[in-house]
């Protein structure tokens, strides 16, 4: 796996556990959070984590835009966020304006048209929370 | 050029955002021709850029926001037609154009061409925020509170490659309407938006959850008076809840409404004022000064009419009775003294409705320079809007309508009638749509007649995904498959104005001959039995449907 | 896409795509070729016919979505479903636009 850098965050180095075992793990400093579990269910433990990873079983499932998004604007959460699992290139802006700081490529991926679309657009026609961290 | 009547005024940032996004979609296109991308992964790709792959061919949606558009827009509508097309374009129920036959390498070059005209197909299809409807009267309406086309315009670009909700459970549709009475089906959108003035800057009721489809509802309520700086907080807010809760295990319970009926709009609404709590309000405000800015893009005609405009209209209504016809169904008050709004009907008896040759198509963007301001609307009865006829020319304009074979008497009659495109062109449909209206629109034809019936809608639809709204059509038509043959199931009842409502089944589904057949004895019925001054849906809730089923069943 | 299709009597099956690029129907021959018109569809057994799907390239060959369809045999084979004689003959609204068959 290599990861693509989204926002100019530096990338943690923390282990991420499972959501169900962070509150038997009272020092895991990072979480796997799925696209099933609502972003206030780590509202308690926000204050300790460095690394919140969301998981996309496939590129169409959206909800990981909310929980990056309200991780940010509600839970105030200043670590990194990272995207795993079915991404595509084409999701780059909407993952780093919703506050996704990287995403997770398999090996031999490329790069390259996510550059692109990094490079692509000079408008939005909203504000976004992630807007304040360009890569 | 000036800035266009009627529709927001691109500028070198919009037309910046444009060129980037085609790059895009090429760029697309290219990695799905390499296999970069699969189907699967591409689908949704192109299909926010209104490109689907139909039943014979790839078929592209363009987007008119709020259904507003410029003669040199609709020129170059006509312009793809022909050059990328069958030389038709099919104007849709909302309010945007349709192409059936187009090949996905040429896309990126049509997308070229209509982005010259400031025009775009972002965001025609896909489970994200569609096109923004709109009043088809809006500015011009003389019932209307608030023109909502800023509105609509700021729901557009906020809506545009929105981060947060591009890939949501389904697909989302919003309508907008500044008039009491409600020509945009607001209760059938997933949120419908209606403003009004307050004593503080307009304010916005909100419906939520309305929708056709397998499951229709009609919208609840979830907010009475929104102010203008909350309105893109409320709408992120309601959208937030749907994204982070709507299903995505079942794409036919995927749409807001299964979940608005799940959790009860009371619920709902809660949901949303605890999103609305938590959110960082500065990063939403809708402030006067964004909304002046949007508002200054918009170009107002000079509504000026000689003193005698009037008095030279009505003589020319005594003189012509064909033209006197005309005017009754096919034209609506107008706010501006002298004025007039005309809807072009493209329902000819017998005809598609929708379809236009490339040829009508600059016909009405020629008339629409002369008599219009140079401003068209498409309405989602699939018909088209001048909206600012000087009463004094009207009876002109009637004569050039009729030369294209475009003045046809029957605005809001029985043969205005909505049907979507069905099995001869659509991939999902059962049956088909347009064969049916045809034979119906041909049966209802006289003119003569369909004024005697008066106000009755007929829509069609040729399959549960309800693209013809029959759900809403006084008489509702769908097709269904009955072991390989085409039968129709009849409703009646359904409408879409501030009474919204679903239409009932009446019987068993019939065979497209008997369902013909049956509906002349359904409006015969009514003829004989209706009381003065009533409609047929008047008729209808006085009397039950038991009169009407009867009919319809009635073997000869 | 993948639905199982039920034979009736003396029915065979063929398949059929859409190209990537143009998105024009096309159906598969004998000889493995997509064609844009349906007569000289290669008419199988259920057998054939799946193995035929298990085994061809889409992507390699240009096109999408693909299926198989019911048909009576003859030449051109006529397919049991209006849906499917719609997209082998055209829409059967505007004649004009009526698929053009190979002899």
């Amino acid at each position: 796996m290599k990861r693509l850098e989204l926002s100019t965050r530096a990338a943690s180095t923390v282990d991420a556990v499972p959501f169900a075992e962070l509150a038997e793990h009272p020092r895991a400093r990072g979480v796997v959070l799925t696209s099933d579990i609502a972003w206030d269910a780590l509202k308690p433990y926000l204050a300790r984590l460095d690394l919140i990873v969301l998981t996309f079983p496939i590129f169409r499932d959206g909800r990981g835009f909310t929980q990056a998004r309200a991780l940010r604007e509600y839970g105030r959460f200043t670590g990194e966020i990272r995207a795993e699992g079915h991404v595509l290139p084409d999701q780059a802006n909407h993952l780093r304006r919703c506050g996704v700081d990287g995403v997770m490529l398999g090996e031999n991926a490329d790069d390259a048209p996510w550059h692109r679309e990094l490079r692509r657009f000079s408008t939005v026609y909203q504000r976004a929370i992630g807007d304040v961290t360009p890569p | 050029m000036n800035a266009p009547i009627g529709h927001y005024q691109y500028d070198s940032v919009d037309r910046d955002f444009l060129a980037a996004r085609i790059d895009e979609f090429a760029d697309q296109v290219a990695r799905r021709i390499d296999g970069a991308l699969t189907e699967d992964e591409f689908k949704p790709f192109r299909l926010m850029n209104g490109l689907y792959l139909q039943l014979h061919a790839y078929m592209l949606r363009v987007a008119i926001p709020y259904g507003t558009l410029d003669s040199r827009q609709m020129r170059m509508l006509a312009e793809i037609a022909r050059t990328y097309d069958r030389d038709y374009g099919h104007f849709t129920t909302r309010q945007n154009i349709q192409f059936n036959w187009i090949r996905l390498e040429d896309t990126p070059e049509i997308l070229r061409r209509l982005a010259s005209v400031d025009m775009h197909a972002i965001q025609t299809s896909g489970n994200c925020i569609r096109n923004v409807t709109s009043d088809q009267f809006a500015g011009a309406s003389a019932d209307e509170l608030v023109d909502p086309r800023v509105h609509a315009e700021i729901l557009r670009q906020w809506s545009t490659l929105h981060p947060e909700f591009t890939f949501l459970p389904r697909k989302f549709k919003l309508a907008v309407s500044g008039s009491p009475e409600d020509r945009v089906a607001a209760r059938f959108h997933d949120v419908g938006v209606i403003a009004r003035p307050g004593p503080d800057g307009t304010l916005f009721r909100i419906f939520v959850g309305g929708g056709m489809g397998r499951t229709p509802a009609v919208g609840k309520e979830i907010f009475d008076s929104v102010r203008e700086e909350d309105l893109l907080a409320t709408l992120e807010a309601i959208l937030r809840v749907y994204n982070a809760h709507g299903r995505r295990d079942n794409i036919y319970k995927a749409r807001i409404k299964i979940l608005v009926e799940a959790l009860g709009i009371d619920a709902y609404r809660e949901a949303v004022l605890a999103e609305l709590a938590q959110m960082d309000m500065a990063l939403y405000r809708l402030t006067p000064d964004m909304v002046a800015a949007i508002r200054a893009r918009f170009a107002a005609p000079d509504l000026t009419a000689p003193p005698d405009a009037t008095a030279t209209f009505e003589a020319d209504r005594a003189r012509h009775p064909a033209f006197d016809r005309w005017t009754r169904s096919n034209t609506h008050p107008h706010r501006a003294p002298g004025y007039i709004s005309v809807t072009v009907s493209l329902k000819p008896a017998g005809g598609i409705p929708g379809d236009a040759t490339s040829s009508q198509i600059d016909g009405l963007a020629d008339l629409a320079d002369s008599y219009s301001f140079g401003e068209l609307r498409i309405t989602h009865m699939q018909n088209v809007v001048l909206a600012h006829v000087r009463q004094d020319r009207l009876f002109d304009l009637f004569q050039a309508l009729d030369e294209l074979g475009l003045a046809t008497p029957n605005v809001g009659l029985v043969s205005d009638i909505i049907a979507c495109p069905g099995l001869d062109y659509c991939a999902l449909a059962n049956s088909r749509s347009i064969p049916i209206a045809q034979k119906l629109s041909a049966r209802f034809g006289d003119p003569t007649l369909q004024e005697e019936v008066g106000r009755l809608r007929i829509n069609i639809s040729g399959c549960i995904n309800a693209c013809g709204h029959h759900h809403a059509g006084h008489i509702g038509l769908l097709g269904v498959d009955k072991r390989g043959e085409e039968f129709f199931q009849i409703t009646l009842g359904g409408r879409s104005d501030n009474n919204a409502a679903i239409g009932e089944i009446l019987g068993p589904a019939l065979p497209e001959d008997d369902t013909v057949d049956a509906i002349a004895r359904i409006v015969d019925r009514y003829l004989s039995i209706r009381e003065l001054g009533e409609t047929f849906l008047d008729t209808l809730s006085r009397l039950g449907d038991a009169p009407f089923r009867e009919a319809a069943y009635e073997t000869a | 896409m993948k639905r199982p299709t039920r034979l009736g009597e003396g029915q065979k099956l063929i398949l059929t795509a859409n190209r990537l690029l143009d998105g024009h129907i096309v159906w598969r021959d004998a000889a493995g070729q997509w064609r844009p018109s349906i007569t000289h569809a290669a008419q199988l057994d259920t057998d054939t016919a799946q193995t035929a799907l298990e085994t061809l390239d889409a992507q390699k060959e240009g096109v999408v979505g693909v299926y198989e369809v019911a048909v009576h045999p003859g030449i051109p084979p006529s397919p049991v479903s209006v849906r499917e004689r719609i997209r082998a003959f055209g829409p059967t609204v505007h004649p004009e636009f009526a698929t053009e068959l190979e002899p």
